[in-house]
C-alpha cells in the first residue's frame, strides 16, 4: 500500500469514527451501540496513556488509575465547585491534578524498575483510591460524585448524547495523533533505548530518570483527560474510577491489545469493553473469562493481537 | 489518649500486626524463591476465608476450617505452579502478570460461588469472650492472634534452621539456579514453595475473618498490606516480613486513631521514608530503587 492510499484509509475510518452515531441512527440499537463506543474510546485513550509507560518506555505501571480518577474528580470537583461547565476549565483542571499527582508518584516510583515498579506504583496509586474513598467532604466518599454536568465549548452545549460522542471521538484522534507523533520524535527514540537498555542510554549521556519521570507525566496528563471525559459521559464518579480494578483494566486491554503499539491499546479497549460491557449481560463470568483471556494472550500470545496479526500477515506473505 | 485506651490500641496494633505476619510471610517465600510477586496473594487470603465459612457452617468447627482452609489453599498453590507460571520460567515479569489473571478468575468465581454480600465467621468458641486487663476488658481472640503470630514465627525460624526443606529453602532464595546445577529437583520445589505460600494466605484469611468479615474487596486489602510489609520489611527474608508487621501494625493501628480519615497517608509516609533512605527495606538484601 502506497503511504497516500493508506493515509486516505485513515482519514476514512477517522471521519466514520468521528459520525458514527449520524450514520447508524437508522439502527435500532444506535444509542446504545454509541454508549458503549464512546465507553470504549474513553478507555482507549486511558490504555494508550498507560502504553506510553508499559510498551515504550518498558515500564509497568499497575497504577495507572490514580491519574484516570484524579482527572475524572478534578472535572467533577471543577464544575460543581466553581460553578462552571467550561471545557477548558474542568479539562484544565482534570490535567493539571493528574500531572501533578504523576509527578509526585513519579518521583518516588522512577529510581525504581520490573516488579519493583509494579509494585510501588500498585501501592502509592491506592493512597489516591483511600484519599478519593475517605475524604467525604470533598469527593463524596464511597458514595461517588454525583451529577458532574457536561461541559459546553465556545457556547456550544456538548450535552446531547450525540454530541458528548463526537467530543470523546475527536479527544480520542487527538491523543492517537500526539502519542504517534510523541513516540516518533527523539524523545520517543530516547524512551525506547530507556525500555531496551538504560544502563547505555546513561552511558550516552541521557538522564533516564528524568525521561522516565517526563514519560511518567505525560502519562498521567493523559489519563486525566479520559478520566475527565469518563465523568463527563457518566455524570457520575465513582471511588472505583481510581482503584485497582481500573488499573487492572487497563494494563489487561495494552497487554492483550500488543503493548508499544498504538492500534494495540486501542483493539485491547474493545475488546474489554465488549466483555465487559456486552457479554457481561449474557453470561455472569465475564470477570472469569476477562481473566482467562488475560492468562493465554500472557502465556501464549505476550505481543497481543497485533502481534498475531503481524505474525499471520508475515506467515500469508512467506507462502 | 488515657494509659489503657494507649496499652489497648497497642494491642490491637500488635494483633493486626500478627495478622500481617502470617498474610506476609507467605508472599515474601515466595518472592525469596521464585522472584515472583504472587499478585493473587489476597485473593488467596479471601479464597482461604470463604472455605472457612464453608467448613464452619457445614461442620461447625473453626479449628477444622484452620486446618482445611490452608490445605485447600495449598493444594491449589500445587496445581498452579506446575500448570502456569512453570511456562514462563525465568520471565519474572510475565509470571507476575499471570497471578493478575489468576486473581481476576479467583475474585469472580468466590462472587459467584457465595455471593457479594457482606459475611462474617462466628469467633470460635472459647476465645469469643474478654479478659481483664489492665483497667479494662480486651477480647480474647485478639490475644490469640498475637499468640498464633508468635508461634507461626517461631515454627518457620525452626523449619528454615533445622529441617531438610528449610536448608533448601535457604539455598533456593540464596541461588535457586546454582540449586538446581547441584541435582535438586528446583521444579518441585517452586511448586512446594508456592503452594506453602498459598497455605499461608490460606491460613491468614481464616484468621483474620472473625475480627473483619468476608466481603468484597478484601482480597485487595489484604494484597496492599502485605506489599507495605514486604517493602518497609525487606524482600525475601523471614527477618523482613516480621520488622515490616511488627511496624505496619501498631503505626496503623494507632494512625487510624489519631488521623482517622488520613491513616493510609501515614502508611504512605512510612513507604516513601523507606524507598528514599532504606531502599532494600529495614531487613532486606534486595534494592528495590536506586
Amino acid at each position: 500500500m502506497s503511504s497516500a492510499v493508506r493515509w486516505l484509509a485513515v482519514a476514512a475510518v477517522a471521519i466514520g469514527l468521528v459520525a458514527f452515531p449520524y450514520w447508524s441512527a437508522a439502527w435500532e440499537s444506535s444509542r446504545f451501540a454509541t454508549t458503549v463506543l464512546r465507553d470504549m474510546l474513553v478507555f482507549a485513550i486511558f490504555a494508550l496513556s498507560l502504553d506510553i509507560l508499559v510498551g515504550h518506555a518498558g515500564l509497568p505501571s499497575l497504577g495507572h488509575a490514580a491519574f484516570f480518577g484524579g482527572g475524572a474528580y478534578a472535572a467533577g470537583i471543577a464544575s460543581q465547585r466553581l460553578g462552571t461547565d467550561q471545557l477548558p476549565v474542568t479539562l484544565g483542571a482534570a490535567v493539571l491534578v493528574a500531572g501533578v499527582l504523576a509527578l509526585v508518584i513519579g518521583m518516588l516510583v522512577v529510581r525504581s524498575e520490573g516488579i519493583f515498579f509494579l509494585m510501588l506504583t500498585l501501592a502509592l496509586a491506592q493512597i489516591v483510591f483511600a484519599i478519593a474513598f475517605q475524604w467525604t467532604a470533598v469527593t463524596g466518599g464511597s458514595n461517588g460524585l454525583a451529577g458532574v454536568s457536561r461541559p459546553t465549548l465556545m457556547g456550544t452545549d456538548l450535552s446531547a448524547p450525540d454530541r458528548m460522542y463526537v467530543l470523546v471521538a475527536l479527544t480520542f484522534l487527538g491523543v492517537c495523533l500526539l502519542v504517534w507523533s510523541l513516540m516518533r520524535s527523539p524523545y520517543g527514540r530516547a524512551l525506547t533505548g530507556v525500555r531496551e537498555n538504560e544502563r547505555r542510554m546513561r552511558a550516552l549521556g541521557y538522564d533516564t530518570a528524568r525521561l522516565k519521570l517526563s514519560a511518567f507525566v505525560v502519562a498521567g496528563m493523559i489519563a486525566g483527560v479520559a478520566g475527565a471525559l469518563s465523568a463527563y459521559s457518566q455524570r457520575f464518579v465513582s471511588p472505583g474510577d481510581a482503584g485497582i480494578g481500573t488499573s487492572v483494566q487497563a494494563f489487561v486491554m495494552v497487554l492483550i491489545g500488543g503493548a508499544g503499539t498504538i492500534l494495540g491499546p486501542v483493539l485491547g479497549a474493545g475488546v474489554v469493553m465488549y466483555i465487559q460491557r456486552v457479554l457481561s449481560s449474557a453470561i455472569p463470568v465475564s470477570e472469569t473469562v476477562l481473566g482467562l483471556v488475560f492468562i493465554v494472550f500472557v502465556l501464549l500470545a505476550r505481543e497481543g493481537i497485533v502481534g498475531l496479526g503481524r505474525a499471520a500477515y508475515a506467515r500469508a506473505r512467506a507462502r | 489518649m488515657s494509659p489503657e485506651l494507649l496499652f489497648q490500641q497497642a494491642l490491637n496494633g500488635l494483633s493486626f500486626g500478627a495478622l500481617l505476619f502470617i498474610l506476609a510471610a507467605g508472599l515474601s517465600l515466595v518472592f525469596g524463591m521464585m522472584d515472583v510477586v504472587n499478585l493473587a496473594h489476597g485473593a488467596f487470603y479471601m479464597l482461604g476465608a470463604y472455605v472457612a465459612l464453608s467448613v464452619v457452617q457445614l461442620t461447625g468447627s473453626f479449628w477444622l476450617a484452620l486446618v482445611a482452609a490452608p490445605i485447600a489453599l495449598g493444594a491449589l498453590g500445587l496445581l498452579l505452579e506446575p500448570l502456569l507460571l512453570r511456562r514462563l520460567r525465568g520471565r519474572h515479569l510475565d509470571q507476575v502478570l499471570l497471578t493478575i489473571g489468576v486473581s481476576l478468575v479467583i475474585v469472580d468465581q468466590i462472587g459467584l460461588l457465595w455471593g457479594r454480600e457482606v459475611r462474617s465467621l462466628p469467633f470460635p468458641p472459647g476465645l469469643d469472650g474478654s479478659v481483664a486487663l489492665i483497667g479494662g476488658v480486651y477480647p480474647v481472640y485478639r490475644l490469640f492472634v498475637i499468640v498464633f503470630g508468635i508461634a507461626l514465627a517461631a515454627a518457620i525460624a525452626v523449619i528454615y534452621r533445622r529441617t531438610k526443606l528449610g536448608m533448601l529453602i535457604r539455598a533456593g532464595v540464596e541461588d535457586a539456579e546454582m540449586l538446581g546445577a547441584l541435582g535438586v529437583n528446583t521444579d518441585r520445589l517452586f511448586a512446594i514453595t508456592f503452594a506453602v505460600g498459598a497455605a499461608l494466605a490460606g491460613l491468614a484469611g481464616v484468621i483474620a475473618a472473625p475480627v473483619f468479615g468476608l466481603q468484597p474487596g478484601m482480597d485487595v486489602d489484604a494484597l496492599l498490606y502485605s506489599l507495605v510489609v514486604v517493602v518497609v520489611g525487606g524482600l525475601g527474608t523471614l527477618g523482613g516480613a516480621v520488622a515490616g508487621s511488627v511496624l505496619v501494625g501498631p503505626v496503623d493501628t494507632f494512625g487510624k486513631v489519631l488521623f482517622q480519615e488520613f491513616a493510609l497517608a501515614v502508611i504512605f509516609a512510612i513507604v516513601a521514608l523507606v524507598l528514599l533512605f532504606k531502599p532494600t527495606g529495614l531487613l532486606g538484601r534486595i534494592r528495590i530503587a536506586r
